[in-house]
């Protein structure tokens, strides 16, 4: 038999945005600020998604300036609205869909202030990346003197919002219910290779392909995916957290094993974009649902690998080994037994 | 937390040997430190203070390495990074680079001496198979009415079970002595549930020397480490094979007696089926480490597929 | 204790300094020098957070003693680059996105410089090995290395300089790769988590952790830890003011064990004191009689009638059950052509943030009680503590420092509340820093599960029924069970559309370490057992992984398994796009990877073997022996 064996195998997932089974929301407030510069205050950070790239992004595109010229003010309870939680993949979709609200509604403001200074329809003005134009006409400033004007004319221009996601409950005895506004879904395929000497598993392959809605940041999108693959990895070969009688037995990182550099596959990212007809920012989310389906595709691979399905996790080398030594094809027989019936009812 | 009184950098021998034997019970010997810090932490020993701490790392007789007789004295300050960055004992040493690009990671390797990893006495140190196959000694020194005297003892034999060695009370490790096995193709087998920084389950290390046409064992060398509370020297393997014509089949039949050697109560079904498949990879691979010979294995053509 | 006294040159400067004798070089840097972008992670050397370079070697400062280094040349992650600036490797890290929460980054970065100074020839494979002593949590090192190849091509030449420079962007910021804006201070070293924090006069708070997973507290007695000087303060359960109780669903925990112990790590007093050396020889001060209770430490146990009740208003130990019913199973079932049962279990994961839990707690001058942490819901803590503490809302202020990794493992109140009792007694500031250790035992945890699966199928592949039991164990508290059972039950069975379906998930309380909120929510753990499930089913009946999903998926218009009818779905769309990406060699999943075609193509990695610089001299060897000859 050979040492090494391939396989390769899929999982399919689905997942929720924001919280569940609840109505969610967010608020943010934002401004034009000297400079033609702009200003969010929301009452979250950045745990390491990205948000406040994404919040940059989108405060910028809605004021028609840069993102680097977007101050953030953030994460304080006393200094900003509520924003909740930063979990439940609500990140982007609640505080991105309330900062673009707030946003809007600023550069509205200005957008009045500068249509009468210009004499132009309000409907004519367009901003972006710093500049102020009128359609159809020669008519075009800076931001910077564009908030000028503005306050000249005696008006700060600022905004606030809320953004509510409409979930409702769960029946408490058969679990209807609606519990999100915004679904999306994942696929992921993984390859494989079996050491059947040492019972190694390397996963050398993944393929990820999710719906996030509009990708607000393709790259980050990426980071999301990438590092939820590899958590997944973990999870599905190495990590676990032992207690004996309540004790835990891998009590540093010495014994709670990590997956490193050397255990990474290539990640083939494919973002997918279902755009959200529910939000201003049509953008959904990526951050939870894309480590859902990395574990269960891992299993699939080695069962195609070395014909072993292991049912619980982690797939350690130990219990991969022990699983070839008990096998019994048994399985296979049924699969074949099953084969036979259906192609027999299929004939008649 | 390790607390300390004092924290001793001593600079030459006879210095280090006089504030050792002169230093409070329970102090200590130290010299990467890359096994005391994290001792000394909740879930292991806890909260440690000790009274003394007596650093080696800065006495001079310690450093570098010198050859002598087809042995190499490696001064107790060699860390396991000098294997993979000095050319002269990759080469005198096959199987040690193998070992050290398992053994932690590169900033650790740093500073983790191999004098420091026998003197510890994990049962599952990587450097103890590799040390093993060399058939390494220690060399422990200490003041005797006032002068500097050392002794060595065969690795195999020093390690006596987990943290238990013959190193006496007021001794210092100061060197380990190898064999020099420069023609041998060297190789290191280590299982853990990743491939770096990991604590492996089983580890073996392997030397081999073919003829010139690659068709007969010359000499092999065979150790392994983490299947038992002392290290292993797989000698009756090694006797199968010295001399014999080389083929699968016979390094298959030489791995099989590995499965015997597993002590370790924990994982033992596991050990044992690793332990075998890891003798065969470590011959395989030393065979094919070897510089300059090309091997022709008896059985090839059956086992081109493998 | 004699000092020691440290001489080195640090990025550059000399510079002399006292020193404890058992200080590590990570103390030295961080609290002697303030150079706090070298992280401590994990205080084992385990994680490379602390890497810095001593002599031109990358080491871990964690496993220094500070004595090592007196007379040695240090840089540290703040010395790479002039201020203001920033080296090819810091600006390949901020141009690929390789930073996420960015608290691994300042030594992830060290690691890369060292490699690339080692070798600037490295190849991939010896770059992952060189990497292989630093971990990341977040960003699945992908970008990581995609940075370090770009470094090392624009150091060589191989690349113009400007490959490190933002994308352009046509017409709008939406959809544009924009550069992460919290990048340039997380590949420098330059963002202050909470534990890089400093105040004046702060004092510094250790925890004391029950060494018993069930057990009644009989009596604490903190007089000869408050006698001992040097500690400011020491805190029980007693010291609580108001309504103790926090958790996300349930108020079922104390700030502190009240009466009895719960979990091994649970808090059960707390020390204030001027250093971290003197508080924690406090708690080794603090008596705590405890009487053992019997424990429970197996989820099936703790539903059997009689079990031993962890929480007296639960005394069927059941956190929440959620059932969800669709159709009639039964009806389901007598339909199917083939039926498959199994189990399926799942582990207790820890989240592994590279941040240990840490924050800062004071009362400001309007006697406002402000806490900073990298807390991931500050709205709801603050809800909580202001009951806790018995302060109306406002004079309660949570400030959200930057997070260094949570995946919901930061979600729970675990430490606030003790910092805030700690700062209200002393009216000093008050800093906790978690060890990586108490990291683990005292916060929550992925619910580890097991499911009962039952699934019917027609020949034609179509699911006719699914009966789905689903157990977790929430260990000690409620944290966020009754949530992730919620999301479990909800997307138990997959993105299929299924007529009848019974499903029903159980979080139980146990004596274990407490499981919570992590990244999915209980939605990996459910899915696990129906994506096995699916593939076992299309083993089955000789049909292709994606032919049976689809066959099976949700549309627009699709009855979900709560009865919501799908506005939208996109399964088809992400089948199709994994399929087409993966290249998938169509057939039945039955042990064919001897055979498939579709193997070892372009987009996968080698495996690794290790030893890449080994072979590399080796070549390197023999390419000289060459010229040479």
């Amino acid at each position: 038999m050979a040492r090494m064996k391939r396989g390769r195998g899929m999982a399919a997932s689905w997942y929720g945005i924001a919280r569940t089974a609840t109505i969610d929301r967010a608020g943010a407030w934002a401004e034009l600020d000297d400079g033609g510069t702009g200003k969010v205050v929301t009452g979250v950070t950045e745990i390491g998604e990205g948000i406040l790239t994404v919040l940059a992004q989108v405060a910028a595109d809605e004021m028609g300036i840069k993102p680097q010229d977007v101050t953030i003010g953030d994460n304080d309870t006393a200094r900003s609205p509520e924003a909740a939680h930063a979990g439940a993949t609500r990140q982007t979709y609640m505080i991105g869909n309330s900062v673009a609200l707030a946003s809007r509604e600023a550069r509205n403001v200005l957008f009045e202030q500068i249509a009468d200074h210009w004499d132009v329809e309000i409907e004519q003005l367009r901003a972006f990346d710093g500049e102020i134009w009128a359609e159809e006409t020669n008519l075009r400033m800076s931001m910077e003197d564009a908030v000028a004007t503005c306050k000249a004319r005696g008006v700060v221009p600022v905004g606030s919002a809320s953004f509510t996601a409409h979930g409702t409950g769960l029946d408490p005895v058969d679990g209807s219910g609606s519990p999100w506004q915004a679904y999306v879904f994942g696929t992921q395929v993984a390859e494989v290779e079996v050491d059947t000497w040492t019972g190694e598993v390397q996963v050398l392959g993944i393929w990820a392909a999710h719906d996030v809605g509009r990708a607000i940041n393709p790259r980050g999108v990426e980071g999301q995916i990438e590092g939820g693959v590899v958590q997944g990895l973990g999870q599905a070969l190495m990590e676990e957290y032992i207690t004996d009688k309540g004790h835990a037995i891998t009590h540093g990182f010495a014994k709670y094993i990590l997956p490193t550099s050397l255990d990474i596959p290539q990640i083939n990212c494919v973002i997918v974009e279902d755009p959200d007809p529910k939000s201003p920012l049509k953008a959904k989310g990526i951050g939870e649902p894309a480590l859902v389906p990395t574990a269960p595709a891992i299993m699939n691979a080695i069962y195609d690998a070395i014909g072993v399905r292991m049912k619980t996790l982690p797939a350690t080398p130990e219990k991969i080994l022990k699983a070839l030594r008990d096998h019994v094809p048994g399985r296979e027989q049924i699969a074949q037994s099953a084969r036979q019936e259906r192609a027999g009812a299929a004939r008649h | 937390m390790l607390t300390c009184d004092n924290y001793h950098l001593p600079t030459n021998l006879p210095e280090a040997l006089a504030i050792w034997s002169n230093a409070k019970t329970g102090s200590r010997l130290v010299s990467g430190a890359t096994d005391i810090l994290p001792w000394a932490r909740e879930g292991r020993a806890g909260d440690v203070h000790l009274p003394e701490l007596i650093d080696v790392t800065r006495i001079a007789e310690l450093n570098g390495y010198s050859f002598e007789n087809g042995r190499v004295r490696l001064g107790a300050n060699t860390v396991y990074q000098d294997f993979l960055t000095d050319q002269t004992l990759m080469r005198s040493l096959p199987c040690m680079p193998f070992c050290a690009i398992w053994f932690a990671d590169d900033q650790i390797r740093e500073q983790a001496s191999v004098t420091g990893n026998l003197v510890n006495a994990s049962p599952v140190a990587d450097g103890t198979p590799a040390v093993v196959a060399l058939n390494g000694e220690i060399e422990l020194t200490r003041l005797h009415d006032g002068s500097v005297v050392s002794r060595q003892v065969p690795v195999v034999d020093f390690i006596e079970g987990p943290g238990k060695t013959q190193i006496a009370g007021d001794e210092i490790a100061t060197a380990v002595i190898l064999d020099t096995a420069n023609g041998y193709g060297g190789s290191f087998q280590k299982v853990g549930q990743r491939r770096s920084l990991v604590i492996s389950v089983a580890c073996s290390a392997a030397l081999v020397k073919a003829d010139r046409d690659g068709r007969v064992f010359e000499d092999v060398r065979l150790a392994l480490g983490g299947v038992g509370p002392r290290p292993i020297r797989m000698s009756e393997a090694e006797s199968v094979l010295r001399g014999e014509r080389i083929s699968h089949a016979l390094i298959e039949r030489a791995a099989q007696t590995a499965a015997d050697t597993v002590g370790s109560r924990s994982r033992k079904e596991y050990r044992r089926e690793v332990v075998v498949n890891f003798v065969r990879a470590a011959l395989e691979d030393a065979l094919a480490n070897q510089p300059e010979v090309q091997v022709d294995f008896a059985d090839a053509k059956e086992k081109t597929h493998a | 204790m004699p000092k020691l006294q440290i001489d080195a040159e640090v990025n550059g400067r000399k510079i002399s300094r006292e020193a404890d004798p058992h200080a590590r070089l990570l103390d030295f840097l961080r609290d002697e020098l303030n150079l706090t972008g070298t992280k401590e992670g994990c205080g084992a050397g385990e994680c490379g957070t602390c890497s810095v370079f001593v002599d031109g070697k990358l080491v871990k400062s964690c496993l220094m003693p500070v004595a090592k280094v007196s007379g040695s040349r240090i840089e540290t992650i703040e010395g790479l680059a002039k201020p203001g600036d920033l080296t090819p490797v810091q600006r390949a890290f901020h141009k690929t996105g390789a930073s996420q929460c960015g608290y691994c980054i300042p030594g992830m970065v060290m690691a890369a410089t060292s490699a690339l100074r080692e070798n600037p020839q490295a190849d991939i494979e010896e770059i992952k090995e060189r990497l292989g002593g630093n971990i990341c949590r977040c960003t699945g090192y992908t970008k990581i290395f995609e940075a370090v190849e770009i470094a090392k091509a624009v150091i060589a030449g191989d690349m113009p300089e400007t490959a490190l420079e933002e994308d352009s962007v046509e017409d709008s910021y939406i959809g544009a790769n924009v550069r992460r804006i919290d990048a340039p201070s997380k590949v420098s070293g330059r963002l202050k988590y909470a534990a890089d924090m400093k105040m004046p006069d702060m004092l510094q708070m250790q925890v004391l952790r029950s060494p018993h997973a069930h057990a009644r507290i009989v009596s604490i007695d903190t007089s000869a830890a408050e006698a001992m000087d040097g500690v400011a303060c020491v805190i029980t359960a007693d010291d609580v003011p108001g309504k103790d109780g926090f958790g996300v669903f349930v108020h079922d925990q104390p700030i502190m064990a009240r009466g009895k112990v719960r979990h091994v790590g649970e808090a059960v007093a707390a020390v204030a004191a001027e250093d971290l050396v003197t508080a924690r020889r406090a708690l080794a001060m603090i008596r705590v009689e405890y009487e053992e209770l019997p424990g429970l430490y197996d989820p099936a146990d703790a539903l059997k009638p009689g079990a031993p009740v962890i929480h007296d208003y639960a005394p069927d130990n059941l956190v929440k059950h959620i059932p969800v019913r669709k159709g009639d199973t039964q009806k389901g079932f007598a339909e199917a052509d083939l039926i498959l049962e199994d189990d399926f279990g799942t582990q207790q994961v820890e989240h592994a943030y590279l941040e240990p839990e840490a924050g800062i707690a004071y009362v400001d001058p309007d006697d406002v009680v402000v806490v900073i942490s990298p807390s991931q819901n500050i709205t709801h803590h603050r809800h909580m503590l202001a009951e806790i503490i018995a302060k109306p809302i406002n004079k309660v202020r949570f400030i959200m420092s930057p997070v260094g990794g949570g995946f919901g493992g930061k979600e729970d109140m675990i430490y606030q509340g003790m910092l805030a009792l700690c700062a209200m007694k002393t009216h000093r500031p008050v800093q906790l820093n978690f060890t990586r250790e108490e990291s683990l035992i005292a916060s929550a945890k992925r619910h580890p599960s097991r499911v009962h699966y039952k699934m019917g199928l027609k020949w034609s592949g179509q699911i006719t029924a699914i009966e789905f039991d689903m157990l977790s164990d929430g260990g000690a508290y409620g944290m966020s069970s009754e949530g992730v059972m919620r999301k479990a039950a909800i997307l138990s069975c997959g993105p299929y559309e299924v007529e009848n379906l019974s499903v029903d998930t159980r979080g139980v309380y146990t004596n274990n370490t407490p499981s919570g909120a992590f990244r999915t929510f209980g939605g990996m753990q459910a899915q696990f057992a129906t994506e096995s499930m699916m593939d076992m089913a299309a083993e089955a009946l000789d049909m292709d992984p994606f032919e049976i999903r689809r066959i099976n998926m949700m549309k627009i218009g699709s009855s979900t398994h709560t009865q919501q009818t799908l506005e939208t779905a996109s399964l088809d769309r992400v089948l199709e796009a994994a399929e087409i990406a993966s290249r998938w060699e169509k057939g039945a999943p039955r042990v064919r990877g001897a055979e498939r075609g579709d193997l070892n193509g372009p987009d996968t990695r080698k495996p690794c073997t290790l030893g890449a610089r080994i072979k590399n001299a080796a070549k390197d060897d023999a390419k000289t022996t060459e010229r040479v000859a």
